[in-house]
């Protein structure tokens, strides 16, 4: 049957890098860049804090001073950022713009996290019924616009109902009752595995009661998912208070909010256009830093997202 | 096939009841509400303002207003606006719909195609400057609001273009030209464009390592049949599951574009009523944006399982 | 990192060879570089694969398409994860016919139902429109094989066929992958790590350690009279039911080496029974030590006095 000549013939000399340790290696490298931009984000965000505590006790300008200068005076010596379309100093602005920003953020993630977790402690843990009531209104709220609900919410809670004077508080609070399912959800699924787990069991024959099961043995080991979900939380919020005062329905004039700072901005657009720039980018490099710091906490407590 | 079909009546009905359940919310909320439209009204005699709200209805127990408004819904029929009187709602804000719809359709267009682009020539060129190209400028501009995006389209394309080509081509915000879709779609699309573009890299990498796909070079099929048919067709998956949420982000996104851009739309309706307390509106757009969330959700899910045989209904 | 250095060898035409070797030892990996399909970073440094008067190792990116799949093809190890998911089997056996010039789409498309049932798959008819995850494991590795040699290739290389599958339908699907490469007159390399196997189909065994060719011969001749210390050991360490003499199974102590951290001298050395000082200082060449029988020994077997006794100390 064998012919005389071959079907194949091959003399060969590979060289392959060892695949564990390249991936290994790339992957290090990749965490780090990861870990940079992390890095660089955390840094944002603390010069924001510092920002915003300083401007508590001091501003170049009372943030709502007016006619310190010429209007839209573009940025010089004594006005780093310029003047705005009222002549008040936009450097000043965007320093207390930055106090409401972390009130806004961080509030809204504090908020958040005390209705969700709860609920989804509730749901995960004694499953049944209740799992099937909290649930529900999570799948329902996952086929609505929320953001147009916590708008709604602004108006409802300050202007109508008089329960509090249209500010931070209310921004806050109307985001969290319109987004604590992120975190519900999350949390749900936690508790579902965390309770099936040999720790729980075992807690659970020695008599432990369910609150110590809660508090002790699955909250704290559920906790790197919720302080990343926590993260994320942040910009979001940040985003909802610039997107209401933007369209002039957030906080009311002259609260230095950066949505609004850049709606005040937008109509001298075209001859001023630092008024708009200022604000813009600080909100940006905000949002951006919280994303990556949240990305890189991700990539921290759960190895399975890494990507 | 049949159970496709019902899957799809049962999704339609969950529908309508999640639109009804959202918009009683908001419905119920609004009037909490004391005021209305009319007291912005000088000159308003009180038998004026009785005889108005007589007429709109609002001078009964609330439990009967709703009960009339429901049915109104049922019929199709959102009542008139309390600004502009013997203004039918459900015709405006179907107009309006198209508006947005139109606008939103080229927005996904924009983030769809440009996220799928950008994440498959990142993934296929992996480690070259196309990748870190694409790569950065996803990292940064998932970060970017749609409004900030839109001002600073504003400034590119209707200030300094004018200035480029000494006025004969410019942006000019506003509606009704085809030249005036594509600045607005762009804004609204492109932050949701680098997050698909993440999202598409990530699952292409993981897909062109599998082993189907190196049993599809093993067959000898051509290069661009192996990256479509076998690998982007499977890196589709995770994506189209994201769009859900990408959808109702638009749709939000969109209250702001509208209002940059003056594009007669939802949005811009919503935030205007909203400012005119016209609530009547306000609870009309409303149930339109849950409607539609509800609707581009369906759509999808009817997609997803096109192009993932495992998943049936 | 050199995972393959100086494997040279030839396979005859209607010839089935068997590549034995612990994981690690390279098999895969040469398989693979036949086709030229090993996954980056690795990469061809030097040597020739010739087939017939062609170098595949110079072959443009079009000759090693069209090569690929035509004249060899290949049958991996995991068929649950070698075919698409998302394409039906039939449109996968069509696609690897369609992709060369062999057949026109007509003939491929109705040649796949014949395919099916040449690989045995009952109910061709009814199964060519089901999607893989419909199938069990043995029946997608029917339908790879389907695939294979479904151009009819002259060489067909199999990778482990059997070893993710079931006991019950591993003698199966050697049985199909034989006789078909008989009716095809068609050359077979099995990779495996089953002794008992390579005894039962293979004309010539070739064995790879650490990325090297160390003893090479026909099947009769290497189960009789292994030459090398590493093919002795592996046979010893195999139970045989027909062995007549009780002889004490031998274990090969310690791990193949590290690609990073390859040993000098001979890659075999530090877990030899019967080294000698040369072995730790150069690397013996692959030598002929009975006609036809080549391997890769300072020492070799026939040299040492009762090796039973020397290595269980």
């Amino acid at each position: 049957m064998a012919q005389a000549a071959p079907v194949i013939q091959p003399d060969l000399e590979l060289s392959y890098e060892m695949p564990e340790q390249v991936t290994l290696l790339s992957d290090a490298w990749r965490r780090l860049k990861r870990n940079r931009l992390a890095l660089v984000g955390a840094v944002i965000i603390g010069l924001l804090f510092v920002t915003a505590l300083i401007s508590i006790v001091w501003t170049p300008y009372p943030t709502w001073l007016q006619a310190v200068g010429p209007t839209y005076q573009p940025p010089s010596a004594a006005h780093p950022l310029g003047l705005d379309q009222a002549g008040r100093d936009i450097l000043s602005r965007i320093m207390g713009g930055a106090l409401i920003t972390v009130q806004v953020g961080v509030g809204s993630a504090i908020i958040v996290s005390l209705i969700g977790i709860p609920l989804g402690l509730l749901a995960g843990f004694y499953r049944g019924k209740v799992d099937t009531v909290i649930s529900f209104f999570i799948n329902i709220w996952y086929g609505i616009p929320d953001l147009l609900v916590a708008l709604i919410l602004v108006f409802v809670l300050s202007d109508a109902l008089h329960l509090i004077p249209r500010g931070v508080l209310v921004i806050v609070i109307a985001f969290s009752l319109t987004r604590w399912m992120d975190v519900a959800r999350l949390v749900r699924g936690q508790a579902l595995a965390l309770r099936e787990r040999e720790f729980v069991e075992a807690a659970r024959m020695s008599g432990a009661r369910d609150f110590a099961l809660l508090a002790r043995h699955i909250l704290p080991n559920a906790l790197g998912p919720i302080i990343v979900q926590a993260t994320f939380a942040i910009p979001a919020a940040v985003l909802f208070e610039a997107f209401l005062s933007f369209l002039g329905l957030g906080l009311p004039s002259p609260t230095p909010s950066w949505g609004a700072m850049a709606a005040d901005g937008y109509h001298g657009m075209d001859f001023a256009p630092h008024i708009v720039l200022a604000p813009t980018i600080a909100l940006s490099l905000t949002l951006m830093a919280f994303n990556w710091v949240g990305d890189g906490l991700r990539d921290a407590f759960d190895p399975r997202m890494r990507r | 096939m049949r159970g496709t079909l019902l899957y799809i009546g049962q999704r339609l009905v969950l529908i309508a009841v999640t639109t009804v359940l959202v918009s009683s919310i908001v419905f119920l909320l609004l009037h909490q509400i004391p005021g209305n439209a009319f007291l912005n009204e000088t000159r308003q005699t009180p038998q004026a303002l009785a005889a108005e709200l007589h007429r709109y209805g609002l001078d009964l127990p609330l439990q009967n207003q709703y009960v009339n408004w429901v049915q109104g819904v049922l019929h199709g029929n959102l009542g008139e606006s309390l600004v502009n009187r013997q203004v039918k709602i459900t015709p405006l804000l179907v107009r309006e719909t198209s508006v947005s719809a139109t606008v939103g359709f080229f927005a996904l267009l924009v983030t769809v195609g440009l996220g799928l682009i950008l994440g498959v020539l990142a993934a296929l060129r992996q480690n070259t400057w196309v990748d870190y190209l694409a790569s950065s400028t996803a990292v940064v501009g998932y970060s970017i609001p749609s409004f900030v995006i839109a001002i600073f389209g504003l400034l590119v394309f209707g200030h300094y273009l004018y200035l480029w080509t000494q006025g004969t081509f410019y942006y000019v915000p506003g509606w009704g030209k085809l030249e005036q879709i594509p600045v607005p779609a762009l804004a609204l699309g492109l932050p949701y464009a680098s997050y698909v573009a993440r999202l598409t890299r990530a699952s292409m990498l993981e897909t062109i390592r599998t082993d189907y796909v190196r049993t599809a070079w093993a067959k000898g099929l051509k290069a661009r049949v192996v990256v479509v048919r076998h690998a982007l067709r499977n890196a589709l998956i995770p994506v189209v599951t994201i769009l859900g949420p990408l959808i109702t982000g638009i749709i939000t996104g969109s209250v702001v574009i509208e209002n940059i851009f003056g594009i007669p739309g939802l949005g811009k309706e919503f935030v205007t009523s909203i400012l005119a307390r016209d609530y009547n509106i306000v609870i009309g757009v409303f149930t339109f944006y849950a409607a539609l969330v509800g609707l581009a959700n369906l759509t999808v899910d009817v997609i997803y399982p096109i192009l993932d045989p495992r998943i049936r209904y | 990192m050199n995972a393959v250095d100086g494997v040279s060898f030839e396979v005859d035409r209607g010839e089935i060879v068997g590549i034995v070797g612990e994981s690690g030892s390279g098999k895969t990996m040469t398989a693979l570089s036949l086709l030229r399909l090993i996954p980056e970073p690795g990469k061809i440094t030097s040597g020739r694969i010739l087939y017939g008067e062609k170098d595949v190792a110079q072959m443009t990116d079009e000759e090693i398409r069209e090569f690929r799949g035509n004249e060899i093809a290949m049958i991996f190890q995991d068929p649950m994860t070698s075919l698409n998911p998302v394409l039906r089997i039939g449109f996968q056996v069509e696609e690897a016919m369609i992709a060369h010039q062999r057949f026109t789409n007509k003939q491929a498309k109705e040649r796949v139902v014949p395919m099916l049932q040449r690989v045995r798959i009952p109910a061709a008819k009814d199964r060519v429109r089901d999607y893989p995850h419909q199938f069990s494991g043995g029946m997608r590795q029917r339908a790879m094989i389907a695939m294979g040699v479904s151009n009819e290739p002259s060489l067909l290389i199999a990778d482990e066929p059997t070893t993710a599958l079931d006991v019950t339908v591993q003698a199966s699907i050697i049985e199909l992958i034989r006789d078909l490469s008989r009716e095809l007159r068609a050359a077979v390399i099995l990779i495996t790590h089953n002794m008992a196997l390579v005894a039962s189909l293979c004309n010539r065994v070739i064995v790879m350690y650490a990325g090297r060719v160390v003893e090479e011969g026909p099947t009769r001749a290497i189960f009789k009279n292994p030459q090398h210390p590493y093919t002795w050991s592996l046979l010893r360490s195999m139970p045989r039911v027909d062995e007549k003499e009780k002889e004490r199974l031998i274990s090969i102590k310690g791990l193949p080496p590290d690609l990073g951290k390859m040993p000098p001298g001979c890659k075999f050395h530090p877990r030899c029974k019967f080294r000698v000082d040369r072995c730790f200082t150069e690397e013996p060449p692959l030598a002929e030590v009975d006609p036809g029988q080549q391997a890769r020994c300072w020492v070799l077997m026939k040299n040492i006095p009762d090796p039973e006794a020397q290595a269980k100390t």
